[in-house]
C-alpha cells in the first residue's frame, strides 16, 4: 500500500521536506511510520514529541493504516 | 462626506438646519424607526435636492448612502456613519457604535454582537509577537476591556515583530508599554495590565474574569497553566503557537472541547523559541489576528469556531491543514 507523510514544524525541518510519499507492506500502522520518519531524520528528531493524525484526524493510539491514507506528524510549538 | 451619531446629536441640539433623506425599505424603517430627527423617505433617483440645506442620508448600515454620494457626487450630503442602527444604540444607550460601523454591517455580527464585544473581557497572556497583534486588534473590534499579563520587558530583538513598541520602550515593560500604546490609539477600551509571569499562585486570581483568555506566550508550561486555569474556570482558551513559517491555532476547553493537554498529554523538554527557531514578524501577525478572530466569534457566539479543530498554517506555501482534535478515544 502507498500512503501519504505529511511533516510539519520540526518534522519537516528534519526530513527537509513537507510531504513524503512511501510503500508499506501490509498491517503496518502509524508507530511503524513514525519509527520510519524518525530513520530518516537521523536522530534530528530524537526527543521531539510528535502527535500522530490519519486522514486528518488525532488519534491517541497507533492505528493500522490502509491504501491511500495521510499520515500527519505535528509537534508542539511553542514560538509566541 | 460622513457625519457621525455624535455629531448629527450636536447638530440637532445646536438647532442647525438639515434634511434627512431615508433611503432604506418600508421593512427596514418600520424595523428601526429614526427617533429624534424627522425624516422624509427619499430614493437614490430622488437625489440631488435643490433646496440648498444640508442633507443626511440614512441606510441600514450606512454603507450604501455612502456609495450613493460618491457615485452621484453629492457636495451638500452627509451619509450617517452606521446608518439607522447607530443612530438608535446612540439615543436608546447613549452609545455611539458608529466607530464599528463596518463591522456592525456584518450580518453575522450587528449591533448585539458589537455590544456584546463593548461588554466584553479578554485576558492575554504574553504581549510579546502574537499578543501584540492580538491585542492591537482586538482594541480596534471594541472589546471592551482588555488584560495584558506579561513579566517580560522590550528588547531591540523584539522589535521587527511586536508592533507595539519602540526603540523608545527597550527597557520598559511590555505590558507598561502596551498599554501606553493602546489607549492613544483606543480611548474606549478598559486596559489593565500585570507586569508579571503567570504562575501557579496567581492564574486563577487573574484570569476567572475574562471570558476568553488569549494563549499568546511562549513558554510550554505557561501553556499548561493557562490551559489548567482555562478547565477549572470554563472560560475558553484561543492556543497559538509558531514554529519559524507554521503557526497552530485552536480553540480548546470550549463547551467540553479538548483542552492543551488533551492534545499533548506530555511535555516537551527542549524549547523551540522564536529566539532559537527564528521568526519573521509577519507570522505572528497572521496567527494573533486569527486567535483574535476567533476570541471575537467566541464573545459574539458567531459559528463554527476552532473548538474542537487545530488549524496549522504554513506561511511557505500558505496552506491551511485543519485536524480534528474532537475525538476522545
Amino acid at each position: 500500500m502507498r500512503i501519504t507523510v505529511k511533516c510539519f514544524s520540526q518534522v519537516r525541518y528534519a526530513l527537509e521536506k513537507d510531504e513524503l510519499s512511501l510503500e508499506l507492506g501490509p498491517g503496518k500502522d502509524t508507530k511503524d511510520v513514525e519509527d520510519l520518519v524518525r530513520e530518516h531524520a537521523n536522530k534530528k528528531l530524537d526527543g521531539v514529541l510528535l502527535r500522530t493524525a490519519v486522514n486528518r484526524v488525532y488519534i491517541k493510539e497507533p492505528q493500522e493504516l490502509k491504501d491511500g491514507d495521510e499520515v500527519a506528524f505535528i509537534p508542539p510549538v511553542q514560538g509566541g | 462626506m460622513i457625519i457621525t451619531p455624535k455629531e448629527l446629536q450636536k447638530w440637532v441640539k445646536d438647532g442647525r438646519t438639515f434634511q434627512v433623506i431615508d433611503i432604506r425599505t418600508e421593512d427596514q424603517r418600520e424595523e428601526f424607526p429614526l427617533s429624534v430627527i424627522g425624516s422624509i423617505v427619499g430614493s437614490a433617483e430622488s437625489l440631488p435636492l435643490a433646496n440648498g440645506h444640508p442633507i443626511i442620508l440614512v441606510c441600514q448600515f450606512g454603507v450604501v448612502t455612502e456609495g450613493l454620494i460618491l457615485e452621484k457626487e453629492l457636495d451638500n450630503a452627509y451619509s450617517l456613519l452606521g446608518g439607522a442602527l447607530a443612530w438608535e444604540a446612540l439615543q436608546t444607550e447613549k452609545d455611539d457604535l458608529s466607530r464599528w460601523s463596518r463591522q456592525t454591517a456584518l450580518p453575522e455580527l450587528g449591533i448585539i454582537g458589537q455590544k456584546k464585544l463593548n461588554n466584553a473581557s479578554v485576558a492575554i497572556v504574553g504581549v510579546g509577537g502574537l499578543g501584540c497583534f492580538a491585542a492591537n486588534i482586538l482594541a480596534a473590534a471594541g472589546v471592551g476591556s482588555l488584560l495584558l499579563v506579561d513579566g517580560d520587558k522590550v528588547e531591540l530583538s523584539n522589535l521587527h515583530r511586536q508592533h507595539l513598541y519602540g526603540s523608545d520602550d527597550i527597557g520598559s515593560k511590555k505590558v507598561t508599554a502596551a498599554k501606553k500604546r493602546l489607549s492613544s490609539q483606543y480611548d474606549q477600551v478598559i486596559l489593565h495590565t500585570v507586569p508579571e509571569m503567570l504562575v501557579n499562585d496567581n492564574a486563577n486570581e487573574y484570569l476567572h474574569n475574562a471570558d476568553v483568555i488569549v494563549d499568546a506566550t511562549d513558554s510550554i508550561q505557561t501553556r499548561v497553566l493557562i490551559d489548567h486555569t482555562s478547565k477549572e474556570t470554563e472560560i475558553p482558551m484561543v492556543y497559538g503557537g509558531l514554529y519559524r513559517f507554521e503557526g497552530q491555532v485552536a480553540v480548546l476547553n470550549h463547551h467540553g472541547s479538548p483542552g492543551y493537554r488533551d492534545l499533548f498529554p506530555e511535555l516537551p523538554t527542549s524549547g523551540d523559541a522564536c529566539a532559537e527557531a527564528g521568526i519573521l514578524g509577519m507570522l505572528p501577525g497572521i496567527i494573533g489576528n486569527i486567535q483574535a478572530l476567533e476570541a471575537v466569534k467566541l464573545i459574539t457566539g458567531i459559528e463554527p469556531t476552532l473548538a474542537g479543530r487545530l488549524l496549522i498554517y504554513d506561511g511557505l506555501s500558505h496552506n491551511t491543514t485543519i485536524v480534528d482534535i474532537s475525538r476522545k478515544e
